[in-house]
């Protein structure tokens, strides 16, 4: 296992507040190889983000418990100082949000928010920082980099800014970027070049890449595995294409048939998933899923089903009453 | 379905200009088209293109500033006072943002009976038998839930609270502006499906704004592509995107990220953004971001001409129906 970059083991982030415990990351766990991309997908308010800063080690102290391992590279996250992490943020880890806007000081010519990653990180000097920051604007594809240095974030498009946000990610290198919804809101074709960025970069910087999105077509091309979150926990994890193709747990398959397609003709009526996710504070014994699958059976509601191992290698999936082990010829509609 | 004897609704030459002299914008710069009765035609375009403007000023809520709208035979640009009332009854729009569209101090039963009041068109038992079957209609039990306010409410449930709305005046033409943007992939197709038994039963014609090509795909009969103000391309939607005929369609097709990880053709990505409106290109508005672009393209303005029977594209080059390379011999006007 040398040559994994991340490796999760029963991580728990559990918040409290005034409604009670809320359980947002509630025991998980997986690897990440160097170099590979993974994606994860699930509902709004299924624990992505939350699993992002916990990982990050970005999670407010005051009202939250996290519990469990995080080993980047082999060092531990959980419980590290928030000292001990911003030595690690920049040039270990970076995150890019969902709004370019949490992440840039709209005050701050762009130019200077990368010049000062770059000058207190790496310790270079103004002029050097100044030269590899307009060099990084270009390797994102800001068109005149030199004249956008200057540039406050009000006055690019969102496209142009979350550019700005991985030049600032990326300016140390790190090992593993974590992209969180990185192109939600933005238009088709910036998304397509922002996406094809992250990759063109992740092979170039030799990065591994986290990427959350709801949408599984930003992670259908683009990721060698996909993790399925509901409810805080994984349920179904695997190869790109055994989470496409041969899924076992209904959720998936739900997922995967609620997604509008180009493919579609028109009208097409859409599978939906009846109800909503459940409330993270008032989780019970059984599945999570079991209040909305139409397969949940009495044990369902008693007993939580555990990751167990399916046929392909590196697949497993939660549920007591899988769907059959059968290859789909297409993606379902 | 096109070229219906009279379409409910009938566009020629709009234009919307904001600001005067050299700071105006033309978001609309001459665009008609045309939908039939119980038809949907999808409008889409990257951000800015001018989609937005273009349902404002349908509904009169940006003034026009030249061209005629008519709608069922009679040209509402030219209607005063209570004509143009009348008219606008028979045309609602949906936002985006389902919960700062709903007046956060009012209870939803009131909400829904806005337009009612609002035009004195029910009150007293009317009023409320209306409210309730809307409510119902949408999924929202009036009794349980009549007397909340919008903040007790999902994204989902508000825009289903904005439809319930939008519909109390019995109107002809239901303007939808990215309407399911916000949501979750499972909520969007709950209100996707919830759009088309609601366009059966009221018999609804919509126009479909939305930047997501795959949900247009899935709801519209027709689609209409805009660039910088500007229709460059319309036709059924099967046809526009199997076989799209104006080189901005096909990359913009190209960029769409299909749910499927055996789609992997990275379709050739359009680089940089669309050039301001304040100073739109000569000639073809595309020509900046075209392959295909000559001095033709420069010094004239290509019209929207029909290639196939219902299909019309605005470009002297069209793609055949290959759709990999220009047609020989340009079209000229
Ligand atoms: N009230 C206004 N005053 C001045 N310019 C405006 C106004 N409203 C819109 N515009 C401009 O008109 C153009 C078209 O805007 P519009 O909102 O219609 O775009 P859109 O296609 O709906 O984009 P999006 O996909 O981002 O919603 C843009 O350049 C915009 O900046
Ligand atoms: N600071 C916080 N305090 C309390 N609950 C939180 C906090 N941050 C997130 N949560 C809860 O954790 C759950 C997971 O949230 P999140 O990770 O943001 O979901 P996702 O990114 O998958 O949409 C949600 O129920 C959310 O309300
Ligand atoms: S364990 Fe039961 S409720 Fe959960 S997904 Fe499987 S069948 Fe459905
Ligand atoms: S008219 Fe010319 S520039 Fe415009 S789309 Fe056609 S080929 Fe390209
Ligand atoms: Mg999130
Ligand atoms: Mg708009």
């Amino acid at each position: 296992m040398s040559t994994q970059l991340l490796v999760v083991d029963d991580l728990h982030t559990t918040f409290r507040t005034a409604a009670g415990l809320v359980a947002a990351v509630g025991g998980v766990s997986f690897d990440l190889a160097t170099n590979e991309t993974v994606g994860i997908v699930g509902e709004s308010g299924s624990g992505k983000t939350v699993l992002a800063r916990t990982i990050m080690g970005l999670q407010p102290r005051s009202n939250v418990e996290v519990r469990g391992s995080v080993l980047l590279d082999g060092h531990q996250v959980v419980g590290a100082s928030e000292r001990e992490m911003r030595e690690r943020w920049a040039t270990d880890v970076s995150m890019v949000f969902q709004d370019p806007m949490t992440s840039l000081n709209p005050v701050m010519r762009i130019g200077r928010q990368i010049d000062e990653t770059l000058r207190v990180r790496l310790g270079m000097d103004k002029r050097a920082a100044r030269a590899r920051a307009i060099e990084l604007l270009a390797m994102v594809g800001m068109p005149s980099a030199e004249h956008r240095y200057r540039a406050y974030p009000t006055q690019l498009s969102g496209g142009m800014r979350q550019r700005v946000v991985i030049a600032t990610a990326l300016a140390c290198s790190p090992k593993l970027l974590i992209a969180d919804e990185p192109t939600t809101g933005l238009d088709v074709t910036i998304q397509a070049q922002i996406l094809n960025l992250l990759d063109d970069l992740k092979e170039q910087l030799h990065m591994s890449v986290i990427l959350i999105t709801h949408d599984l077509g930003v992670v259908a091309t683009r990721t060698s595995r996909i993790i399925v979150m509901y409810a805080g926990r994984i349920v179904e994890m695997g190869a790109t294409r055994d989470v496409f193709f041969r899924h076992r747990m209904p959720y998936t398959r739900a997922l995967l048939e609620s997604s509008p397609k180009v493919s579609n003709p028109s009208h097409t009526r859409l599978r939906v998933i009846p109800g909503r996710p459940p409330n993270l504070s008032t989780l019970t014994s059984g599945c999570a899923f079991a209040p909305r699958c139409s397969s949940a059976s009495e044990r369902c509601h008693q007993e939580r089903p555990s990751l167990e191992p399916a046929e392909e290698p590196g697949h497993v999936f939660a549920c007591w009453h899988p769907l059959a082990a059968t290859e789909l010829h297409e993606a379902p509609r | 379905m096109t070229d219906a004897a009279s379409p409910l609704l009938s566009v020629r030459n709009l234009t919307v200009t904001f600001g005067s002299g050299a700071h105006s914008v033309s978001a609309v710069a001459g665009i008609s088209f045309e939908i039939a009765e119980g038809e949907t035609l999808g409008l889409v375009g990257e951000s800015g293109c001018g989609k937005s403007t273009t349902g404002k000023a349908l509904m009169k809520i940006v003034a026009p500033s030249s061209g005629t709208i008519e709608l069922d035979g009679v040209d509402i640009t030219r209607l005063r006072g209570r004509a143009l009332r009348n008219a606008r009854t028979r045309m609602q729009m949906i936002f985006q943002d389902p919960i700062s569209s709903l007046n956060p101090r009012r209870r939803v039963r009131d909400i829904v009976a806005e337009p009612l009041d609002a035009w004195k068109s029910a009150t007293g038992s009317a009023r409320e038998t209306i409210v309730r079957t809307l409510l119902n209609e949408v999924g929202i039990d009036p009794d349980v839930y009549g007397a909340r306010y919008p903040r007790e409410f999902s994204g989902g449930q508000c825009q289903r609270i904005s439809i319930a709305r939008s519909l109390a005046m019995r109107p002809k033409l239901l303007i939808c502006d990215e309407v399911v943007s916000a949501l979750d992939v499972s909520v969007q197709a709950q209100i996707l499906n919830l759009l088309e038994d609601l366009k059966a039963e009221y018999g609804l014609t919509l126009l479909f704004i939305a930047h997501d090509l795959a949900v247009v795909k899935n709801v519209s009969d027709r689609v209409a592509v805009m660039y910088l103000g500007k229709i460059c391309e319309i036709g059924p939607s099967d046809v526009l995107y199997e076989a799209p005929a104006h080189p901005y369609t096909k990359f913009l097709l190209g960029a769409a990220l299909e749910a499927d990880p055996d789609v992997t053709v990275r379709g050739e990505v359009l680089q940089g953004e669309p050039p301001s409106p304040l100073d739109p290109p000569s000639g073809c508005r595309f020509r900046t971001r075209c392959p295909f672009a000559t001095d033709l393209c420069a010094s004239d303005e290509p019209a929207l001409r029909e290639v196939a029977p219902g299909h019309h594209v605005a470009c002297h080059f069209p793609l055949t129906t290959l759709g990999s390379s220009p047609s020989p011999s340009p079209i000229l006007g």
